[in-house]
């Protein structure tokens, strides 16, 4: 590297040095300190030598001095340590693990929890009377607390413990929509949903004769939300919506939706998996009615997630499934249920599993939701600037400006390459996992008339670097396939 | 490579039978009260205990050796060798991609629902169709050219060959190719579920072609009708359909009569021990020893066979028509009574023994 490059970059990094950890590989013995240098600055040699000037010139403004959330490495760097599948080497590359929509990885912490418990005091909940018993019962509890206080719903009551976001999907299907749905009520969804959100209403509408009425998205690839309240009436009984689109990494204003469902009367079910991993998320502040998440997309163990309902309505909703729990007494004609949660909670549930949600809600909530979404901010920025410089690369949803942020993820095409080709290929040759289909929204897909694509999806133990590895892989893996046609 | 051995009843299928026979005979599994001795029963080369096949065998867990090469079809076998010869992994990969470039493109009228790969992350059509010696050949299409170069493969390893050959490969001999290809049945697993449906479509192809072939129109459901030696390492679970349903036409169908190539073999015509050769009397000997059969014939058809590959260089004795009435068969299933007669005749079918055709009831059922 030329000098005047040298003394260009420590004087960048001194401005910039918690933001551009990639600078790093240019000074490896100092990462908090840089060597004092000449400010000469010459634009034009900053962009020839440097992969990202564009980073240079948002980071300089967005930098803030002394900046609490991060210090002189970034928030990913840091907690990396703490997810030992990270750091292992596939197909003879470094793992880039860039499929954080699909599932999450889980650090040490939520890994001792499961482990602890099954060692010192897994027991059955709610049912013995003995020590371990009520120790489990006691985690367990917590750990509900522990969800409720994570969404800021008002008692831990109006949190139901499921197997994941799509079983507590169905449980709204078919215990509240089953009762209160009747012929020509309209339940609104977009066609971004995920085929959880729609599935089990399609299901239920064809019992019940109601009808599913879907948005289109706008001009901006994102739902249209417009034309969501046009949508709106009397007739409106409930309204399915995702906080966060899995392809689209759009964000859609939940607050103001549930204000408009609500003057008509209708509830709002919001669809939080890729919001509350992600960011807080608080149920009432959005005045949602029902609210589901999984635990294994915010870094904790997969067969748990959970629904959230307002208390009232759970109390007026029957039972969805039936067995031990759930029940209050039973005789052989009939039989007389709980109240909720248990009420829905059939069966013995994932115990090891609710606490190891507890433990990844601790470990996340000891980072810090704000410095996390901040952090994602800056990440899908960054993602989203440098696959732009991709030839022919087509990332679908809403432009990054102003007021328009988008989640960390990109979902992409590049003209005549397959994306499963393109996912073989960097998962062969350059160990990045990302991926490639539909993403369980092929309405959506239908829509924007692509059978496929990609989607790298990133979450706060990704860096730049990473980013980075993934853009450099994908360059090699479309000339590769370009060198063919 | 070492011969696939799972369990001794699967010495059936030594190394050096590539091709087995096919006999595109009608299962018929008279109920025990129908007293139709008009109709032949017969099996082809099914493996003695079907349990084996129910065991999931995967040669990609390492656990049973791959399908010797020598197996495979000729073509299929320079191309392994074409790509064990290249190293460099990024090298396959576009050795791959080059047999994918000169692939014949599909027509559109040809990628239909029916020639659709299942699986959902790229779209693969694959089209079958048998020339006028009875070789299936195959053309196919994808939109990820790494699956097209898969499917190229596949067409101009197994094109132009018997179906029987077709059958018989085992998809674990893409682990030579050193591909990282993995063999999990997913729906991610395009080369798996292609190689499935041409396999498929090549027997469905046959079937098709025999039951043109059958004087009555009643032939029960094709494929349990046909039987093909089938690879035993093959997982079950890819062919279930092949197999079981084989195995519950065996034990369901009513009596079905196909004249296909045995037309003239009634049982009414008159079989004469006296003209067994060595092997055939061997056989009587081993019956009437081990089942003190209360009737037992014992028919020599092998001149009917005589012009088929498989049969070619041996001494001529690989065709039996057997029929047994025995009160060891009281109350054994169908399925049992025959692989109780194959078990029997294990020796001879390991030395050039091609085929049975099996009628076995219990005395009270004549």
């Amino acid at each position: 590297m030329p000098s005047t490059l040298l003394q260009l970059c420590c004087s960048a990094m001194e401005t910039l040095a918690p933001k551009l950890p990639s600078l790093k590989v240019l000074n490896p013995s100092s990462s908090s300190s840089s060597p004092s240098c000449s400010t000469a600055r010459s634009s034009s040699s900053l962009r020839a030598g440097l992969r990202r000037p564009f980073s240079l010139s948002i980071s300089a403004s967005a930098v803030r001095e002394g900046d609490p959330a991060v210090g002189s490495v970034s928030l990913g760097h840091v907690t990396r340590t703490d997810f030992p599948i990270l750091h292992q080497e596939v197909n003879g590359s470094k793992l880039v693990y860039l499929d954080n929509a699909a599932t999450s990885q889980k650090p040490t912490a939520v890994l001792k929890a499961l482990q602890n418990y099954y060692e010192a005091y897994n027991s059955n909940v709610h049912r013995g009377i003995h020590f371990l018993s009520s120790k489990a019962t006691d985690a367990y509890e917590l750990a509900r607390k522990k969800v409720a206080a994570f969404i800021n719903a008002s008692e831990s009551t109006e949190i139901v413990f499921t197997k994941n976001a799509t079983e507590a999907i169905n449980l709204v299907a078919y215990s509240w929509g089953l009762s209160t749905l009747k012929p020509e009520d309209e339940v609104v969804l977009t066609i971004a949903e995920h085929h959880s959100a729609i599935v089990p209403w399609q299901l239920v509408a064809q019992k019940t004769g109601a009808v599913l009425k879907f948005v289109n998205l706008d001009e901006t690839e994102s739902p249209d939300i417009e034309k969501l309240r046009q949508m709106l009436s009397r007739k409106t009984k409930i309204v399915v919506v995702h906080h966060v689109s899995n392809m689209l990494a759009s964000v859609l204003p939940i607050e103001e939706i549930v204000l408009w469902a609500h003057d008509v009367g209708a509830k709002v079910l919001v669809d939080a998996c890729q919001s509350v991993p992600h960011m807080a998320v608080n149920v009432q502040d959005l005045d949602a009615d029902f609210l589901v998440a999984s635990s294994h997309k915010m870094c904790g163990p997969t067969g748990m997630g959970f629904l959230y309902g307002k208390r009232e309505l759970l109390s007026a909703m029957p039972p969805f499934l039936g067995g031990g729990e759930m029940i209050s007494d039973v005789f052989l004609d009939h039989s007389t249920y709980a109240e909720p949660p248990s009420r829905f909670e059939a069966g013995t549930p994932a115990i090891g599993e609710a606490i190891g949600l507890g433990a990844a809600i601790d470990y996340l909530s000891g980072i810090g939701m704000q410095k996390i979404h901040e952090y994602e901010l800056e990440l899908a920025k960054y993602l989203y600037e440098n696959l732009l410089s991709v030839p022919n690369i087509r990332i679908y949803g809403p432009v990054p400006s102003g007021n328009t942020n988008r989640a960390a993820l990109c979902s992409f095409n590049v003209e005549n390459i397959h994306p499963t080709d393109i996912a073989t290929f960097l998962d062969q040759q350059h160990g990045v996992a990302i991926r490639s289909g539909h993403h369980c929204a092929q309405p959506l897909h239908r829509y924007l008339g692509v059978n496929a694509s990609a989607r790298a999806s990133l979450y706060f133990y990704n860096t730049k670097e990473d980013v980075d590895d993934f853009v450099r892989a994908l360059n090699d893996t479309v000339s590769f396939f370009t060198s063919f046609k | 490579m070492s011969s696939p051995s799972i369990s001794p009843c699967l010495r059936l299928f030594s190394t050096k039978i590539i091709y087995p026979l096919l006999s595109y005979k009608t299962l018929t599994a008279p109920k025990p009260h129908t007293l139709s001795f008009s109709k032949t029963i017969s099996f082809h080369r099914l493996p003695t205990t079907l349990s084996s096949l129910a065991s999931p065998l995967s040669s990609a867990s390492g656990s049973v050796p791959l399908q010797p090469i020598e197996e495979l079809p000729p073509k299929l076998q320079e191309i392994i060798k074409l790509f064990q010869s290249v190293q460099e992994p990024k090298a396959k990969y576009e050795q791959l991609l080059f047999y994918g470039k000169k692939l014949k493109p599909l027509e559109t009228q040809f990628k239909t629902k029916e020639n659709k790969v299942e699986g959902c992350v790229s779209q693969v059509w694959v089209r079958a169709f048998l020339d006028a010696d009875k070789n299936v050949f195959y053309e196919a299409d994808s939109d990820s050219i790494l699956t097209k170069g898969l499917a190229a493969l596949l067409v101009n390893g197994l094109s132009g060959r018997p179906v029987e050959e077709v059958l018989w490969v085992s998809p674990d001999f893409v682990v030579l190719l050193g591909l990282q290809q993995s063999l999990t049945p997913s729906r991610n697993n395009g080369f798996l579920n292609m190689l499935r449906l041409m396999q498929k479509k090549a027997l469905q192809l046959v079937v098709e072609t025999e039951k043109s072939k059958n004087l009555e129109p009643r032939v029960h459901g094709g494929i349990g009708n046909m039987n093909f030696g089938l690879n035993p390492n093959v997982n079950v679970e890819e062919n279930p359909e092949v197999i079981l349903n084989s195995v519950s036409k065996i034990n369901d169908s009513v009596g079905n009569v196909n004249f296909g190539l045995n037309s003239d073999v009634g049982v009414d015509k008159n079989i004469n021990s006296g003209d067994l050769g060595s092997r055939g009397k061997r056989i009587k000997e081993k019956l009437k020893r081990e089942l003190s059969p209360v009737e037992l014939e014992v028919e020599d058809i092998s001149y009917q066979h005589a012009g088929h590959t498989g049969v070619r260089g041996s001494d001529g004795e690989t065709h039996f028509n057997v029929k047994v009435v025995s009160k060891e068969f009281e109350g054994k299933s169908l399925v049992k009574r025959h692989r109780f007669v194959y078990a029997l005749l294990q020796e001879e079918l390991q030395s050039g023994l091609h085929a049975l055709s099996i009628v076995a009831k219990a005395p009270s059922e004549v």
